[in-house]
Parts: structure tokens; C-alpha cells; sequence
């Protein structure tokens, strides 16, 4: 390793070195011509890129180094490649647009005869499938499916951590590949002429689909846009599990400090000192972090929550409100200020990652924190008690004020999750992908999806589809999720239908499967605070997103600002001042107004 | 038309005469051209509403409404000034330091010590930003390298790069680190191309080593000192997007957003406001240029060296 390292250095320091000498070669040409034509071209060539020759070798030398370096670990390299290729692009993008080397997009030509058609399918990666797998068409159930619909699926991933930058620059660019699974907004994709209408499609192709939304007209209602469009082959939540996360406690310490679970934010309070004080935890209640660099994180809005409001817009007795410049939102900013002061919130909670979220968790140095029921539960609980025999979580009740309050906010997904697969304006076979799409609202695709290859993954043991020890005890050692992942798509959303059936086994521990009884709780009241999946038109997309980025920059800094103390809770007035001036009654206006037709529809 | 024809002539026979020279350029001019001439094609949707069904052409003009709305914007004074000060900061830091070095390296008479010297210096410049951005993360975090030093001295353990005002300090002291020896080089070399002769001269008139510095060594690459002085100021808007990109958070936003992340943010990684950020980046070209040109009539008043 270390010598294949050595060498790779050698050869990419020696063409460094051969560019550099053949830029120093153009440099004196330059000096050498006397002729203005000719030094025009070194002149801008100086000021296009900044000037520096020696950048340019820099740039080029720093490149090619670059590679060397990352074969330290895949993410770097990832990185990396991610920027140039970004930067690149960018680059390129206009003469892409242009359309004049459009090209072919990665899917092959036309079918030939009868053999499977090709389509391709923008995606991103689930973790826990690119534990194991480098693509998704080494799924298993994508296999089978592959042979079941006739059809060459051929999945292309962006790089982890860059989905949203390489859709964007996907999107620009207009290289499109045949169907893709986005979370977007669907209405702006269409006007753009990126994605087309499904209606007539579904109607012809897609039966099992079709017979579902009519079966269901509370879904189709959540599917169709204000003009009855359909744009996506959705991924559905049908069952009762709408629930997957919220605010995990360990139980371990609550009973070693005689303390009950906390339900509103006051035993809250307690119940974090005494994690301080006894147990001298370094962040008593961790957030921050995951996704990606959202300094709110998960957590914190639950405690924010228990207030009322939420962080982003929301419906208040039917109206469109907007959180942060509620005045709730500042007795919530002065509670946490204190509980910052105080020590009981993980003063890193801004500058954590993934990989310190879990170190803190996993070193118990935390002691309530937000997860996933499945994933996150199902990976801490088990490496705790590897170290700590003693350790437990138990999962605790979205937190309320006053005693006996019901929560609002449960993070109850709709029907429709919002996500699914649509189909480009460049897809040559419309018709092939929606039947392959449809197979999974099938009865033989829809236990292909959620619990994978009879015999392999699952046996039926009367009527009820139970999953082999290579998902629950896998030989390789995988954990569930992992084990699912490698063999079937239920753990993460993809076209198709949720079954409980597989939430049941899913859930192995106890402490997964009370705390998927204690989140569904209270999650109906969730549908009279949050919005549904309205659609905006194209200009209304436009304004909302150009106010909401300013605001959402500006919310999410003056939020750590506030709780680190640096700007003084009395200033409060001049953040609701200036978020009106990013003129956020327009936003919650374009919100209303549809709202108002999704209500119509 | 005369002159254009008889320049013409010129070149054809110059052309005939190096021919070599010309066809190895080739590449080169041709590089340019792709890759970045022919995009610049792209600049057109700052003043378009760019959509991409419609493409470039298709798209709505709406004049200069993204400039606009770029100097009205609430983060346009924060950026601009988040740029020019870590640029400042970088000249007025980082310039002067690899003309000390190499200044230094040049009074060096033990052959050995002054290589050694020479590559431990250089060395950060090969490794790649992406790790280099890693180590100081790592470094600046709270259990890291810099806080137990800080706590050997008594002071309190923070999370660095989550103070806006820590961030300018450690952006600058990175980059000097990394860039001191690399930069040096050049001036090495063009120490290496004055006469000795002169310092035997003034060896003879018994003039110090300080004298000989300031009177004969300094003169001698003032003119290289200039060169890179206009090119740095040229580039003077457009700060060291990956770095930024690697080591900032929403946290620092305050002190460390610069127009290149801005655009960034605004064009791919958060929303895609497309024509927006192309006007953005337009308006920094723009800057740019205006600081070259400006740089090079000045220092052609100034000392009578020039770029161009």
C-alpha cells in the first residue's frame, strides 16, 4: 500500500513537474513575441485566471496531488471529485444548455427486439445499502424486478453528501437521465419541461397504481397537483406506522438518579441538571448536526415545538403562520439561552457532524438525543451495551409545556411522503418505465419491495410474511437495516407501498417497538399543524424560494447566535424586524393561497 | 490597413520561421478557447431569467434586475467586505513572508541546512487542501491539537471554528503555513540570477550583510516583487473558495461568507437561483479585472515595471 502510494506521488509530482515546465516554456514565448496579437491571448489569459502562471501550475500540480492524497479514504476522494466535477460543470454548463453536445445521457439507444429495455434511474444512495453494495442494481429485489418487467434498470447515484449539488447541476445542464426519485418540488420540474405529465400514462399502464388512488381518494387528493396533474410514481405510507423518530433518553441513568421520564419542559429542565450534575454528562441533550450542516438539527425543534410553533411555516387554525417571528418562538429562545448557560444543551451543538454525534453518543456522553427508531436505535443501543451492560434508551413523548398538553408537532409523515419517481422529458420508452414502476403497487412487487425473495429473505408462516435469519441474524454480521438494504428497498423511501408487516419485524428491540407505540400516539394531531403537499406555480416557486434561502440563512444564524448569547434575547424584536424586510408576508401569503387550492381540490 | 497588412506579413514570416514554437503552443491556445472562452458564452443569463426548459436563448431578459437585487441584497456588504478583508489580510500577511524567507534562505551558507530548511518549507504546498482543511478542523476542535496547547497556557478549551472571530486568524496563519515555501521559490530563483559580482564590489567598499541586502539583493528582485504584487491584487476578489467551503459553518458565516461560497451556496448547493449567482460572479469578474488593470498602470507610474 504504502509503495503503491509512493509511486503514485512520484508520477503525479513528475507530470506536475512536466506541466510546469511547459508552462514556464509558454511564458518565455511570451517574452520572446513582440507581436501585440499574439501577447493578447497571454493577456487574458492572465486575467482570466487571476493572472498567476505560477496559480495555474499551482492549480494543476494541486489537482493532480490532490488524487494521491484522497486514496486515503473513499469520502475525501468523494469530495474531491465532487468539486471538480462541480466546477467543471459549471463551467460547461452553458455550452451544454446550448444543446449542441446534448449527446447521449447514459442510457443506451433504442431497445433492441425484445430484449430488456434500458431505462436509468437517478437516485441517491441509502447508507445503510452503500454499506455493502456499491449500486443499487445489485439489490436483490432489483434484480428480480429487472426480470420480472422486462427492463435493464440502470441506477445512477450522486456522491454522498452532494445530492442537492449534483441535482442542481444535473438540472442545469440538462443531461438528464430517464426517471429519477426526488423530493421536489414537482410543479417547477414540470413547467421547466424537465419532468412530463403522468396522468394518461398511469391510466394506461399503470393499473395497480390507479386502482389504489381510486381506492383512496385522500391520497390522490395529496398526489395530484391543484390541476389534477400527476407527476410522480409516489412512495406511499398507507399502514399506521407514519412515525420514525423523536427524543431518545437513557433510561439506565433515570433509574440510577430515581428520576421519572420527562413530559414537559420543566422536568425536562430537571431531569438534564441532574444528568450534569450526577452524572457530569458533557452535553446532558445533544443536537445539532445531522443532515448536513442544519444547526436547528432534529432535536432542537422538538423543545421549540413544545411551544407550539415550529420552524418553518405551519398552519394555525387553518392559516399559514410562520414560526420564528411568532412570540412564542422567543420564550423558547429564552429557555434555551439558559439551558446553554446552564450547561445542559451540548455547547458544540453547531459544529457537530455525523461522526461526532455518534462518538458522543456512543462514549455516553449524552444523555437524550434525537434518532431514528429503526437505524438510529437499532445501531446505538446494541454498541452501548457492548461497553456498558447497563445501558438503555427508552424513547420519550414529544414534549409539551404544561402537564396533560398533547403535542402538535410528531413529525407524522402524510400518506404521501412527497418523494417519488418521475420521468424526464429525455425518457424514449414513457411507457415501459411506468409499467416497471407499477409492478411494485402489484401484490407480487409490493412483497418483493418490503420483505424480498421467498426462501431467502422471508418465509410465510400462516399468512404472515416473517424475514429469515439473513435479515434479522445475518451471518455476515449486518445489522437489520444493513441486511435489508443489501437485499430489498422497505428501510428507505422508494416507489411503492410501506407495509406495517415489515415496521413489525423491523423493530427487534423492545425499546424500538414501545417507542413506535408512544411516537404514533399523538401523531393525528400533527395533520392540524402541518401543511400538506400544496404546489406552487412556477413564479410562486421562484419568490418563495429566493425570500425563504435569505430567511432560512439568516433564522438558522441568529438562532445560534441567540442561545450562545452573543446577541441578546431583547434583540429579538429586530430579528422579526429584519425577517419581515426579507418580506416573509409574501412567503406565507404564496403558502396560503395554496393552501387554499389544495383545500379546493 | 497598410500597417495591418504589413503586421500580418510579419507574422506569416515569423510563423514560417518557428514554426515549432507555434504548433507547440497550439494546445495551450486551444485549451483557453475551450474551456474558457466558449463558456463565457454562459454570462448572458445574469441578465436573463434563466430557465433551463427554455435554455439560454429562450429564456425572459430582465436587464440588470439581478445586479440589482444583489446590492439590496441583506448579505451583499457582509460578503464584500468578508472578501476583501481575508484578501487583505492574505496580502498584506501573506505576501510579504516567502520574500522574507527566501531573503532569509539567502543568507544561508551551509548548503545542507538551507535545502532542508528549503523542503521542510514547501512540503504543506503538496498536500491536498481537502486533508489540509481535515488537520485544521481536527486540530481547532475542542479536544484537538490547538486547545490542549491553549490549556497547557492556562486558557479555556472552545470550539474554534465556531467563533466568527477566530476564523480570519486561522484562514490566513493556514494559508501562510501552507504557501510560504512554494512561494518562495520564485524569489529564490530570481536571487539567483543577480550578480555576484556586485556583492564582491561591496564586499570590497566593506558594506554589512544588511547593507548588501537592502542595497543590492532587494533591488534585485523588486521587479519579480511587482510582478507578483499586480497578479495578487488582480486576483484580489476572489479568495480561496474550496478552503472556505471546507473549514466554514453556518456559525461563521458572519465573518467567513465570501461572494465565491455565496455563489456557491445560492447557485447549487442550497437553492438554484442559476442567473442570480451569474450576476454575482459577473459582478467580481468585473471587480477583478478593474484591479489589475488598475494595479499595473500604477505600478507602471510607480517603478517602471509593468505586466502588460
Amino acid at each position: 500500500m504504502f509503495l503503491q502510494t509512493f509511486i503514485t506521488y512520484l508520477l503525479t509530482v513528475q507530470s506536475g513537474y512536466m506541466i510546469l515546465i511547459s508552462c514556464i516554456h509558454v511564458q518565455i514565448l511570451r517574452r520572446a513575441w513582440k507581436y501585440q496579437i499574439l501577447d493578447m491571448s497571454a493577456r487574458m489569459e492572465d486575467s482570466q485566471y487571476s493572472g498567476q502562471t505560477v496559480t495555474l501550475w499551482r492549480e494543476m500540480t494541486g489537482l493532480l496531488i490532490r488524487d494521491t492524497n484522497s486514496m486515503g479514504g473513499r469520502e475525501v476522494m468523494k469530495r474531491s471529485w465532487r468539486k471538480r466535477l462541480t466546477i467543471g460543470i459549471c463551467l460547461m454548463m452553458s455550452i451544454a444548455a446550448l444543446g449542441g453536445c446534448s449527446g447521449d445521457n447514459g442510457s443506451a439507444g433504442e431497445a433492441g427486439g425484445d430484449g430488456p429495455t434500458p431505462i436509468s434511474i437517478w437516485m441517491s444512495m441509502n447508507t445503510n445499502a452503500s454499506i455493502t453494495l456499491k449500486s443499487m442494481n445489485e439489490i436483490t429485489a432489483i434484480k428480480e424486478w429487472e426480470k420480472k418487467t422486462i427492463t435493464k434498470i440502470e441506477f445512477q447515484h450522486p456522491a454522498v453528501g452532494a445530492e442537492t449539488e449534483q441535482f442542481n447541476v444535473m438540472i442545469a445542464s440538462n443531461q438528464l437521465p430517464d426517471a429519477m426519485f426526488v423530493n421536489g418540488d414537482y410543479a417547477k420540474l414540470f413547467n421547466d419541461g424537465i419532468i412530463i405529465r403522468l396522468n394518461d400514462l398511469i391510466d394506461e399502464y399503470a393499473p395497480n397504481l390507479k386502482k389504489i388512488l381510486d381506492e383512496n381518494p385522500e391520497v390522490a387528493k395529496q398526489l395530484k397537483a391543484d390541476n389534477g396533474d400527476i407527476y410522480a410514481i409516489p412512495h406511499l405510507r398507507l399502514g399506521e406506522y407514519k412515525t420514525f423518530g423523536g427524543t431518545f433518553i437513557r433510561q439506565d441513568w433515570l433509574d440510577e438518579l430515581k428520576l421519572e421520564k420527562p413530559e414537559t419542559i420543566e422536568e425536562w429542565e430537571t431531569v438534564l441538571k441532574a444528568f450534569k450534575e450526577k452524572k457530569g454528562v458533557a452535553a446532558p441533550l445533544l443536537f445539532g448536526a445531522p443532515p448536513k450542516m442544519s444547526t436547528m438539527g432534529p432535536a432542537a425543534p422538538t423543545y421549540l415545538e413544545a411551544y407550539g410553533i415550529t420552524n418553518n411555516t405551519f398552519m394555525k387554525d387553518g392559516k399559514v403562520v410562520y414560526g420564528p417571528i411568532e412570540p412564542e418562538y422567543k420564550e423558547f429562545l429564552t429557555m434555551f439561552h439558559r439551558w446553554y448557560q446552564e450547561g445542559l444543551i451540548d455547547p458544540d451543538f453547531a459544529t457537530n457532524d455525523q461522526k461526532t454525534y455518534d462518538a458522543k453518543i456512543l462514549s455516553s456522553q449524552a444523555g437524550a438525543f434525537f434518532t431514528f427508531i429503526g437505524g438510529g436505535v437499532g445501531r446505538y443501543l446494541p454498541a452501548l451495551q457492548e461497553t456498558d451492560p447497563n445501558a438503555n434508551l427508552t424513547a420519550t413523548q414529544y414534549p409539551v409545556l404544561n402537564k396533560g398538553d398533547e403535542p402538535l408537532f410528531t413529525g407524522r409523515s402524510w400518506e404521501w411522503s412527497s418523494s417519488g419517481v418521475v420521468l424526464t422529458n429525455s425518457n424514449k420508452h414513457p411507457e415501459e418505465t411506468v409499467k416497471a414502476l407499477d409492478y411494485f403497487f402489484s401484490e407480487e412487487g409490493h412483497m418483493l419491495k418490503n420483505f424480498g425473495m421467498e426462501g431467502l429473505t422471508y418465509t410465510m408462516k400462516d399468512g404472515y410474511p416473517t424475514y429469515t435469519d439473513e435479515i434479522l441474524k445475518n451471518p455476515d454480521g449486518l445489522s437489520v437495516a444493513q441486511a435489508m438494504a443489501k437485499h430489498f428497498i422497505a428501510n428507505y423511501p422508494f416507489v411503492g407501498e410501506d407495509d406495517d408487516r415489515y415496521n413489525e419485524q423491523y423493530y427487534q428491540l423492545q425499546q424500538q417497538k414501545d417507542a413506535a407505540v408512544l411516537f404514533s400516539k399523538y401523531s393525528e394531531n400533527t395533520l392540524k399543524v402541518g401543511l400538506p403537499p400544496t404546489s406552487l406555480t412556477t413564479e410562486e416557486s421562484t419568490e418563495y424560494s429566493k425570500i425563504m434561502s435569505d430567511i432560512g440563512t439568516y433564522r438558522d444564524e441568529m438562532f445560534v447566535k441567540f442561545v450562545i448569547g452573543v446577541e441578546p434575547i431583547e434583540n429579538f424584536d429586530k430579528f422579526v424586524d429584519q425577517i419581515n424586510k426579507f418580506n416573509v408576508k409574501r412567503a406565507i401569503e404564496i403558502q396560503q393561497a395554496a393552501l387554499d387550492r389544495y383545500n379546493a381540490r | 490597413m497598410k500597417e495591418l497588412s504589413n503586421k500580418l506579413s510579419l507574422l506569416w514570416l515569423n510563423y514560417k520561421k518557428n514554426k515549432a514554437i507555434y504548433w507547440m503552443a497550439l494546445p495551450v491556445v486551444l485549451y483557453f478557447l475551450v474551456f474558457k472562452y466558449l463558456p463565457m458564452y454562459g454570462v448572458i443569463i445574469a441578465f436573463k431569467d434563466y430557465s433551463v426548459g427554455k435554455g439560454i436563448w429562450g429564456s425572459d431578459w430582465v436587464g440588470l434586475q439581478h445586479f440589482r437585487d444583489f446590492f439590496q441584497s441583506y448579505y451583499f456588504w457582509r460578503i464584500l467586505k468578508n472578501t476583501l478583508l481575508l484578501s487583505f489580510y492574505q496580502l498584506l500577511f501573506g505576501f510579504p513572508a516567502p520574500i522574507l524567507l527566501a531573503l532569509l534562505l539567502n543568507e544561508l551558507r551551509h548548503e545542507i541546512f538551507k535545502r532542508t530548511v528549503q523542503t521542510i518549507s514547501y512540503i504543506p504546498h503538496f498536500i491536498s487542501i481537502v486533508v489540509i482543511c481535515g488537520m485544521i478542523v481536527d486540530f481547532s476542535s475542542r479536544d484537538g491539537l490547538f486547545n490542549t496547547i491553549i490549556g497547557y497556557f492556562g486558557g479555556q478549551s472552545s470550539a474554534l471554528l465556531s467563533d466568527p472571530a477566530n476564523f480570519r486568524t486561522i484562514y490566513t496563519a493556514s494559508s501562510i503555513w501552507q504557501e510560504l515555501g512554494f512561494s518562495s521559490i520564485i524569489y529564490l530563483a530570481a536571487l539567483s540570477g543577480i550578480n555576484p559580482e556586485l556583492y564582491d564590489a561591496a564586499n570590497v567598499d566593506g558594506a554589512s550583510r544588511l547593507r548588501q541586502v537592502w542595497h543590492i539583493t532587494l533591488p534585485g528582485i523588486i521587479p519579480m516583487i511587482m510582478i507578483l504584487l499586480i497578479l495578487r491584487i488582480g486576483g484580489l476578489m476572489e479568495i480561496g473558495f474550496e478552503k472556505i467551503i471546507l473549514l466554514y459553518n453556518p456559525n461563521v458565516y458572519d465573518t467567513a461568507d465570501v461572494i465565491s461560497t455565496f455563489v456557491y451556496r445560492k447557485g447549487i448547493s442550497e437553492s438554484a437561483e442559476f442567473s442570480y449567482t451569474t450576476a454575482v460572479g459577473l459582478f467580481q469578474s468585473v471587480i477583478n479585472f478593474t484591479l489589475l488593470i488598475g494595479a499595473n498602470r500604477l505600478s507602471k507610474a510607480i517603478s517602471n515595471t509593468k505586466l502588460f
